[in-house]
């Protein structure tokens, strides 16, 4: 779908489902903890390989294990993973993402590390495999790319007070921008919507789903009082204190600067894909690795990250755009922000100038600039549990 | 929302008030030494960046309002010009 306010933004990969992803990583995936360390191993043997290895555990209790079997897939399926070196445990859970594995329209290869005799002679198989899947992917086309074509995952980590002022207001005047493309982009954190019901009340598409997004709040509310625990220090962190803020709603008035005059479409659990196009609410936890494993799982091929004091977030999948508006933090961690939005404070620039050089920057990274949290290495899957395991 | 206002003097603190209707106005810079922030208003020293002053004397109960938001209350009394920050709001 284009829209009459769609923009080109750089190229991207192609997929089969439709999708379009922003990088063509080969990745070598543990899918259990065991094979962790022998899947970090292997990726390291080979150039241009990214190892994935999120812990993911065994005998987990039913909707938890269901939670991780499709989040396995959709690591796989992620637009941004070109091929896929699929590694497990035993050879009765490769036979079936072996079986799967035709439907993800990439080249997947599933290695089972019982099917081979000593770690050398398994680490050997994989380092091979890889290489051919790199070889494979080396020659793929790139197409144009449109903001229609993105799922953005919106962030924000270390709040501070310029949070609210320079760095979540940038991300939602991009937003506005993105939707009226025909983009989509996710939004998540429960507990950083709290205080912001009457928000949430005047944008929503329909009455439906702002019912949808107040039941997880009110969920949220209830857990958070059950437990008879004063939370503050947990959220708000104890580092979001010391920048200056003293309550949640405090907070929440930042984070929620974040989806600018959009409205959203529609409510999603944790890691699911949404269904059309717009502004998304998912229910996650608040710790932000865990939020943007949920959008990203979801989807998003990148994601904008407000900081205020420093954060070192990321997404292996995706890269993790860092915007700033806090001048002290963006003088000591130069190194690690991607966008200095801090002129907004000192009054030399308006929220306008820094959105407005966002679709160019996700051009320039569609094309191969690394983002800092990218150089870095920053992030990890993290996949939430509901119930202990058994 | 207002507009930063920036500050040549070096006497008076950069502040943003980020709505009308609000009771405390938020730091911006490091000039922790200084005891007025723009406008005029008499405040306490040593107050962090980023970091609320009272913008009139707030009492035990009272609401504390920021973006035009109740963010919490006050437990404890606050003059104007002092510090609000978790030791005196929730």
């Amino acid at each position: 779908m284009s829209t009459i306010s769609d923009e080109p933004v750089g190229a991207g990969w192609r997929r089969t489902d439709g999708r379009i992803g922003l990088r063509n990583h080969v990745i070598a995936f543990s899918t259990v903890a065991l094979t962790d360390r022998i899947t970090d191993l292997a990726a390291a043997h080979v150039p241009g390989t990214l190892p994935i290895c999120p812990s993911f555990q065994r005998g987990l209790r039913g909707p938890d294990a269901q939670l991780q079997a499709d989040m396995i897939r959709a690591v796989i399926a992620h637009p941004n993973v070109g091929a896929a070196l699929v590694v497990t445990h035993d050879r009765a859970a490769a036979a079936d993402l072996k079986a799967a594995s035709k439907g993800f329209g990439k080249p997947i290869i599933v290695v089972p590390l019982m099917a081979h005799s000593g770690m050398q002679a398994a680490l050997d198989i994989m380092v091979s495999d890889l290489r051919l899947l790199v070889a494979q992917v080396s020659d793929s086309q790139k197409i144009a790319m449109h903001l229609s074509d993105l799922t953005v995952a919106l962030e924000c980590g270390g709040s501070d007070a310029t949070s609210a002022l320079c760095a979540n207001p940038t991300i939602g005047r991009f937003v506005d921008r993105l939707i009226a493309a025909g983009g989509t982009a996710i939004v998540s954190e429960t507990a950083e919507f709290l205080g912001g019901e009457q928000v949430v009340r005047s944008q929503s598409r329909t009455p439906e789903v702002a019912a949808d997004i107040l039941g997880y709040l009110r969920a949220e509310e209830e857990m958070m009082k059950a437990d008879g625990i004063d939370y503050r220090g947990v959220n708000p962190t104890q580092e979001n204190i010391e920048a200056g803020l003293s309550t949640l709603t405090e907070k929440t008035m930042g984070a929620i600067c974040k989806i600018g005059k959009s409205k959203f479409a529609g409510t999603l659990g944790f890691g699911e894909q949404p269904v059309g196009r717009g502004l998304f609410f998912m229910h996650t936890p608040f710790f932000s690795p865990t939020s943007l494993t949920g959008m990203v799982l979801g989807g998003a091929q990148i994601n904008l990250f407000a900081v205020g004091v420093y954060n070192p977030s990321g997404l292996p999948l995706a890269p993790t755009i860092k915007i700033c508006g806090n001048p002290i933090t963006c003088a000591e961690w130069s190194d690690s922000i991607d966008m200095d939005v801090s002129g907004t404070v000192s009054g030399n620039s308006t929220c306008e100038d820094p959105a407005n050089g966002i679709p160019d920057l996700i051009g320039q990274i569609s094309e191969g600039k690394l983002t800092c949290a990218e150089r870095w290495k920053e992030g990890q899957i993290i996949v939430p549990m509901s119930r202990l395991p058994l | 929302m207002t507009k930063a206002i920036p500050s040549a003097d070096p006497k008076t603190r950069l502040s943003v008030t980020a709505h009308t209707q609000d009771n405390v106005a938020t730091l911006l810079d490091g000039k922790v030494d200084c005891a007025t922030i723009s406008g005029g208003l008499a405040i306490t020293k040593g107050v962090p960046f980023g970091h609320k002053v009272a913008l009139r004397s707030i009492s035990v109960g009272e609401t504390i309002v920021k973006y035009g938001v109740v963010i919490g209350h006050a437990y404890k009394a606050i003059g104007a010009g002092e510090h609000v920050h978790v030791h005196n709001i929730r």
